[in-house]
């Protein structure tokens, strides 16, 4: 097997020819790296790439496996990670000139469990400056591109994780989402992205965006290997306020294509403002769900039209409480986008972020009262496939601050309210870009979530489909 | 208050920080639309409960 067929495995694949010693760690990672090589003059996608340090941990997790110690599904695979998590050793930036030269001495609790794991990363991937943004453009290191098109952006903030799994640098990536970090650049470079419930996977050890809505996510090119990724990252870790007791992880072990009598709500109202061809794709998507025993509802909750505007309010305002002192003395070194979202965060009152919490409150009680008439909600994750890097952040055609039904709302209802997310891709326009679907589901309904996009890849084809970049 | 009051009284609180006429400008025209949404969300949440978001420290049991 050369090089490139290694990249096509799915982690799945890989990891079964790991265990049976049909193929080494140094094999993987080696193909990895000579991929990332290749292509990463192109896609900008990696701040820090780990050849040496990857290579070494590979050799010894051949090692550990030849000794009959495997440790599971990640051993001696390849991974990426945003720049985002602590990494001791290793310099950890968040995209920012501020600490372009930083390393940490300890590892983030993400890096801690993936080392536990056995898995090897092979590098630290590009990002919108400590997560403030949807485009990866906004970062000191350059912009990401897309591997479908290295002239659109791949979305952000994970961007460069995105473009990695997309491009076949490792299977799996690790990225955060405080608004659509995940889902949105998932959907963009045609692979898979979940976001779990808030408080599944420890943010211990990675930098704020919004505390009250960073979660970290995970990427890969099918739910299969996203389960695979998921357990051994998710359960309690004391030193994240927010993480829950929860039992072992077992999301691989429970995923099942059986969804047959599963409610799956679609709130049409907000479809209005989505592109004709991501609509056809998306209701094509539907039929398949309907197909697999679904049954469709048609929902109204009015209450997400005011989802972005509380969304992106909570978020100003924790990041400018979260930047204030670094903002101060060094907003000059900030990327100018963010520098002045921040400054404007921090014109907002105590008092005005309470009444934005009041809001919040509202919408998720609404959304908690809509969770008892279905399973999940469906949506397509973008309203339009990845813009052009010539149109700039406007690309992205967010309208976050007004109340209509612009199609933010379903972007930002979820990390807002804490819920899972999953984007699985579910089409391709005339332009060769991916088109995406969001599956949402209620709180600690993360199973449901990849039961029903598992189910949707079962019989569907999109998830194999390959930016032509790639060569061979 | 006129709108040209309420931002200036808003660009007071990044005083010592120094910005550019173009920085201003767009912070200026956030701050117009911050205060519009304020307004709608005030309005959106009326008779909605106050949430409390005090936490107990970790492991602490009744």
């Amino acid at each position: 097997m050369d090089g490139a067929d290694i990249c096509e495995l799915s982690l799945t694949d890989l990891s079964k020819l790991l265990a049976a010693r049909e193929l080494s760690s140094s094999e993987a990672v080696s193909a990895a790296l000579a991929r990332l090589e290749r292509l990463e003059g192109r896609l900008n996608a990696f701040i820090t790439v780990l050849r040496e340090r990857a290579l070494a941990t590979a050799k010894k997790a051949d090692e550990e496996i030849a000794r009959g110690n495997y440790r599971g599904a990640l051993h001696g695979a390849p991974v990426t990670i945003k720049d985002m998590f602590e990494t001791a050793g290793v310099r950890t930036t968040g995209g920012s000139k501020i600490l372009a030269d930083w390393v940490p001495e300890t590892d983030s609790a993400l890096v801690e469990r993936l080392n536990v794991a056995g898995a090897i990363i092979v590098g630290k991937t590009n990002l919108d400056e400590f997560g403030h943004g949807g485009t990866s453009t906004l970062s000191h290191f350059g912009p990401v591109h897309n591997p479908w098109n290295v002239e659109r952006i791949a979305g952000g903030s994970s961007g460069g994780s995105a473009a990695a799994v997309a491009s076949g640098i490792g299977p799996l990536s690790y990225g955060t989402e405080t608004g659509s970090s995940v889902r949105r650049p998932a959907s963009y470079c045609g692979i898979t992205g979940f976001k779990p419930t808030f408080g599944i996977i420890s943010r211990h050890g990675s930098f704020r965006g919004a505390w009250s809505q960073d979660h970290v996510g995970l990427f890969a090119r099918s739910v299969k290997d996203l389960t695979l990724g998921l357990d051994p990252v998710a359960g309690f870790d004391s030193r994240d306020p927010a993480s829950v007791h929860q039992e072992q992880p077992t999301y691989t072990a429970r995923l099942d294509a059986n969804v047959k009598g599963l409610r799956v709500g679609v709130l049409r109202r907000f479809l209005d403002a989505v592109n004709s061809e991501v609509r056809q794709a998306f209701d094509a998507a539907l039929k398949i769900l309907a197909g697999a025993g679904c049954e469709l509802i048609d929902l109204d909750v009015p209450e997400v039209s005011y989802a972005a505007m509380t969304s992106m309010m909570t978020s100003s305002a924790e990041s400018a409480g979260i930047n204030r002192r670094w903002f101060r003395e060094r907003h000059q070194d900030f990327v100018p986008h963010v520098s002045r979202g921040i400054a404007a965060g921090m014109t907002i009152t105590a008092s005005e972020y309470l009444i934005v919490q009041r809001a919040r409150h509202r919408i998720r009680e609404a959304l908690r009262a809509t969770y008892e008439r279905v399973d999940i909600i469906a949506s397509p994750t973008t309203a339009r496939v990845a813009p052009l890097l010539s149109d700039g952040i406007k690309g992205n055609g967010d309208d976050t601050r007004h109340a209509s039904y612009n199609h933010s709302n379903l972007l930002r209802f979820p990390s807002m309210l804490g819920i899972p997310g999953c984007s699985v891709p579910c089409g391709i326009n005339m332009e060769g870009m991916p088109i995406g679907m969001q599956l949402i589901g209620g709180w600690f309904a993360d199973q449901t979530v990849l039961n029903v996009a598992f189910a949707y890849q079962s019989t569907t084809d999109w998830h194999t489909r390959r930016p032509t970049l790639l060569g061979r | 208050m006129k709108n040209t009051e309420k931002v200036a009284q808003r660009l007071a609180l990044l005083e010592g920080i120094s910005l550019s006429p173009a920085d201003l400008e767009w912070i200026a025209s956030e701050i117009e639309d911050l205060e519009r949404v304020v307004a709608e969300l005030e309005e959106f949440s009326q008779d909605t409960v106050w949430i409390s978001l005090q936490a107990q420290p970790a492991g602490k049991k009744a």
